[in-house]
């Protein structure tokens, strides 16, 4: 089931991090809650999209290779507005994970971000998470 | 039937009749010898000579009624005879029979002419037909034996014709394929933006005739497992006669396509092996540094610099391998925009700093002002520039200087150097130095590193119509350099050129250069 991780100092965001390797989310759990993040981790594909869809995130963190439903099916299925209408969150894919160019330019052009996992830092996450907004 | 008869039986009258004449002739003939003639000849043997003049008359009558009689009682076989060679191609100029001044039969030979006429038109449709059929035959027998899938679609795009090995693929029969659009028969996905589609829009808008191939499109078959590529060949003509408007043919690469998938996947799950624990890695390094701040000796914070800057390292060697991969197997697209260089150099600079920095190493950059935008793929170039900089890091030996500099050469190119002052490259290596995973064996034993890094710039900066290139001195250090093209001459290279190998996307534009092409 996933979890949720509040903030001592929270901003009042929230950040929806879908990812099944349990010590990376737990890396990005510390860094993003020191940063004021509120996080929900969840590592199965299917209860992820159910989450996405009550709409209640600001950001969510994707990673490509998660059970049950692959992240690709995710980002198509919460870019699909018959199945969900108005989703306001951001969605970075966070992945080490390699595609071909035209695959990952589709999910690129799905996604607000990209990111492979192994060249930016927890605290580099959460720069990157700071100008998108 | 009854004309027949009434054919008979007018030959056999007029038979009759002639024969009646000749023997009246010969009577006659031999009455007017005996009568008159025979008294007024004074022959010795009166008898002998009336024989004689009898004989005479005899032959000259039965030559003359012969004459007579074959001419007049052939004419109805003439009259026939000669409507078939009326309608015989070769003798066309024979003019058609005329029935009327027939002296018997007319209705016999009325009837056969009809029938002649009749027979004529049957044999000649069937002769056209049979063509026709031929022809027919001989293209579907052409089309289907052809192994790979082909279709024939009109001005709506639906199927007018589409061969055995297209319906075997997609599993359908010609009844329920024929007259169906296309798009409901093959779900092709294509690679990017240039699609069947946008091509056919644009050859219907302003192309009479126009042909267009497309590399590894997917075929979605729902009935079968697994992913099928085709490359596909399309032509367009738009006055087609027969309201063909387009014809499609399928190459199947499946099995080529996928074991280069296969190959990528292999190198590409293996890497996914290695930044998993990389990426776990970086980030308690990263805890590591932020709790420890303040709290480490000068050696420990050094010791701890020198771990963040190794996985780093790591991290940057598992994306070349990956990208040397991605070149070996075509599939390293690169999408040039216009870019200013100095930001670009300057986060590749700052990425490698604390890898020359626990090495001592102080990295200079140097970026003429007024350079001009340059057409980059700003990932592909910073990896250019960062294995570079590793690269000069690796043969610095004892310098601690790496000098950085981007100016305009005289060629209105921007050329960007990386200069170390360390051992340099013996000139027996200069020439190899590009080429894939060589390295100086002299330097072998002293420093780590495949070589590949070098192999993959040269890729990078030749896709780019760039151009790389090194000077050295052995112990004096080396300079490697690369140029790149200023954004306005590429992309009026680019618009001059065939738009093939152009393609606009919401991004800007993906060139299909020699990188993708190999």
């Amino acid at each position: 089931m996933s979890q949720v991780y509040t903030s001592p100092t929270p901003i009042g965001k929230k950040v929806l991090c879908i990812e099944d390797e349990h010590f990376i989310s737990e890396l990005y759990v510390r860094a993003l809650t020191k940063a004021g993040y509120e996080v929900t981790v969840e590592v199965d594909g299917q209860r992820a999209l159910d989450l996405a869809k009550t709409d209640a995130f600001d950001v969510i963190l994707l990673d490509l290779m998660v059970p049950t439903i692959t992240g690709t099916e995710i980002l198509r299925r919460m870019r699909d507005t018959s199945e969900t209408p108005h989703l306001h969150a951001k969605v970075i894919i966070t992945t080490n994970l390699e595609q071909r160019d035209d695959i990952r330019a589709n999910i690129e052009s799905q996604a607000d971000g990209y990111l492979v996992k192994a060249e930016i830092t927890p605290r580099e996450l959460v720069d990157f998470l700071s100008t998108i907004k | 039937m009854d004309h027949l008869q009434k054919f008979v039986a007018q030959l056999q009258n007029r038979v009759a009749i002639l024969l009646m004449i000749n023997s009246l002739t010969i009577i006659g003939g031999y009455w007017l010898i005996a009568a008159y003639v025979g008294p007024n000849l004074h022959f010795k043997n009166q008898q002998i000579a009336t024989a004689i003049i009898l004989v005479f008359i005899a032959f000259l009558s039965i030559i003359l009624l012969a004459w007579f009689a074959s001419t007049y009682l052939t004419k109805p076989v003439r009259l026939i005879w000669q409507a078939v060679l009326h309608i015989s191609p070769s003798t066309a100029n024979y003019p058609a029979p005329d029935t009327k001044h027939v002296g018997f039969g007319q209705e016999l030979v009325t009837a056969l002419i009809t029938h002649v006429y009749q027979m004529a038109s049957v044999v000649d449709e069937v002769e056209r037909t049979a063509k026709t059929r031929k022809h027919d035959l001989r293209s579907d027998f052409v089309a289907n034996s052809l192994p790979m899938p082909v279709a024939v679609l009109d001005k709506d795009t639906n199927v007018l014709f589409a061969n055995d090995a297209l319906l075997q693929t997609v599993g359908r029969t010609a009844q329920d394929t024929f007259g169906q659009n296309v798009y409901l028969i093959l779900d092709l996905l294509f690679s990017n933006e240039d699609t069947f589609d946008t091509w056919l829009d644009d050859a219907r808008r302003d192309k009479v005739t126009d042909t267009k191939t497309w590399e590894r499109v997917r075929l979605n078959l729902p009935e079968q497992n697994g992913t099928h590529y085709y490359d596909l060949v399309a032509y367009y003509n738009k006055n087609n006669p027969d309201g063909f408007e387009i014809m499609m043919v399928l190459f199947d690469r499946t099995r080529q396509y996928s074991q280069d998938e296969q190959a990528m996947s292999f190198v590409a799950l293996a890497v996914h092996e290695l930044r998993t624990p990389l990426t776990l890695l970086r980030g308690y390094i990263d805890v590591f540094e932020e709790e420890l701040e303040g709290k480490l000796d000068e050696e420990m914070t050094g010791f701890m610099h020198k771990m963040k800057a190794a996985a780093q390292q790591l991290a940057a060697f598992t994306t070349n391998v990956l990208n040397v991969a991605r070149f070996e197997n075509d599939q390293l697209v690169l999408k040039l925009h216009e870019e200013k260089l100095e930001p670009l150099l300057l986060m590749a600079v700052n990425n490698m700093r604390l890898r020359a920095n626990v090495r001592g190493i102080k990295l200079t950059l140097n970026v003429d002002p007024g350079l001009p935008t340059v057409g980059a793929d700003t990932v592909s170039v910073s990896e250019v520039v960062n294995n570079l900089i590793d690269n000069a890091i690796k043969y610095s030996k004892d310098s601690k200087e790496i000098i950085i500099h981007s100016y305009l050469t005289k060629d209105g190119l921007v050329e960007t150097t990386v200069q170390d002052f360390g051992a340099g490259i013996p000139e027996t290596a200069m020439s190899n130095l590009f080429n894939k995973f060589y390295r100086d064996y002299h330097n072998r034993s002293q420093v780590g590193g495949t070589g590949m890094g070098l192999f993959l710039s040269k890729a990078i900066i030749d896709a780019h119509d760039g151009n790389i290139w090194v000077r050295s001195k052995e112990g004096q250090g080396s300079t490697f350099g690369f140029t790149l093209k200023p954004y306005a001459q590429l992309a009026d290279e680019i618009k001059k050129g065939d738009n093939a190998d152009v393609t606009r996307t919401a991004h800007g534009w993906i060139k299909n250069h020699s990188l993708y092409r190999r």
